[in-house]
């Protein structure tokens, strides 16, 4: 697989309006200021992924994406374990803030769905078709782990992935979080041919 | 997300088997954050060396590219890479750790996880590789090291933060 130079800079530019709409969504609930990095695009082999993707446990969200694209492509939410009690805390009114607080995963589900949603429609509004997150999945585990999961459930011949990520960060809050898109093969060809069609030939 | 950990850092060369790769030789070998993947160590006792494969899938339907990718060229692979003049058959020890079910809803029937164990277990009986012990299954990830110089220790860590060794 091989992107160019334009596919990059079209793929970073549908990413970085997906991830606006989804930092709008938690400036919102946080009623604070988000700052956004600009989306990394990479592709990568199978072999590397943990050199960008590591084991500390973590909140992880995860949803396929549905819809009018092809099956298989995955969205995640990822909160550092320490973000994600804080933002749970901070939206629930608890003061209790401590180390040893616990986590309400629903609230950190339902959170995960509004960010992902707001994603999704974006980027679905900008390529004119349907995407829907499917139920959410929950895990407080390593996100190497889940990665490698949701890839061996692909086709046996992928060693290359396409990973997308942005980082939204409340300064104030003290939270983190990181936006990571996994389309597969099919769905990322799909994608890039609709933005092909509307970026016109170059 | 960093790969910075106290539990795992320090001044030791230490390689990094990632997904479908391995790793031979005597310095300690690590694999970070396990899924459904199985990670297999074959432990040459009488050598203090070794090997690692970060096992994906469970077959590799004839492809040959990435040896350590499937569970059935992944086991033959790394035997045959250790068997150097003096490695003994009965002197390699096999571990196996991971294969967990993270998502269940989004697993279908198959439980790539469980496969995959199913699979590296049956290649290490065909090759009558003692099997060393496991810690398999379950929901949760793990990070391992292997250290092949400290009589083929294994240090697993799970995503609660708790730690076992093989």
């Amino acid at each position: 697989m091989m992107l160019t130079a334009n596919q990059y800079d079209a793929l970073r530019e549908l990413g970085n309006i997906g991830a606006a709409h989804a930092a709008t969504t938690l400036s919102q609930m946080l009623l604070s200021g988000i700052d956004m990095t600009v989306p990394e695009i990479q592709l990568l082999d199978i072999a590397n992924i943990y050199q960008h993707v590591g084991d500390e446990t973590s909140a992880l969200i995860v949803f396929q994406i549905q819809g009018e694209v092809s099956n298989g492509g995955y969205i995640l939410l990822h909160l550092p374990r320490a973000s994600a009690i804080r933002l749970v805390n901070i939206l629930l009114g608890n003061t209790d803030i401590s180390a040893g607080a616990e986590m309400d995963t629903s609230a950190i589900i339902e959170i995960g769905n509004i960010m992902v949603s707001a994603f999704l429609d974006a980027t679905a509004g900008l390529l004119n078709l349907v995407m829907l997150p499917s139920p959410p999945s929950f895990a407080l585990d390593m996100p190497h782990a889940a990665i490698e999961t949701i890839l061996a459930q692909q086709n046996e011949d992928l060693n290359e992935v396409v990973l997308f990520r942005t980082e939204l960060r409340s300064q104030d809050a003290l939270i983190t979080a990181n936006l990571l898109l996994l389309p597969n093969p099919p769905m990322l060809r799909q994608i890039l041919e609709l933005l092909e069609r509307l970026v016109g030939p170059t | 997300m960093t790969l910075t950990d106290p539990w795992m850092s320090g001044s030791e060369i230490r390689v990094m088997v990632g997904i479908g790769d391995y790793a031979i030789g005597n310095n300690p070998m690590s694999t970070i954050g396990l899924g459904s993947c199985v990670a297999l160590v074959l432990h040459d006792e009488s050598r203090a060396s070794g090997g690692m494969a970060h096992i994906m899938l469970p077959c590799s339907q004839g492809r040959t590219d990435r040896p350590a990718k499937f569970a059935d060229t992944a086991v033959e692979m790394l035997e045959r890479e250790l068997r150097l003049p003096g490695t003994r058959k009965r002197s390699l020890i096999a571990k196996l750790v991971g294969g967990a079910c993270m998502f269940k809803t989004f697993n279908g029937n198959l439980n790539i996880g469980e496969r995959n164990i199913e699979a590296v277990r049956e290649q290490v009986r065909k090759r009558g590789i003692r099997n060393g012990g496991e810690e398999v299954g379950g929901s949760g990830g793990r990070s391992l090291t292997y250290y092949p110089a400290e009589g083929g220790r294994v240090l697993i860590r799970r995503a609660d933060g708790t730690t076992s060794t093989l």
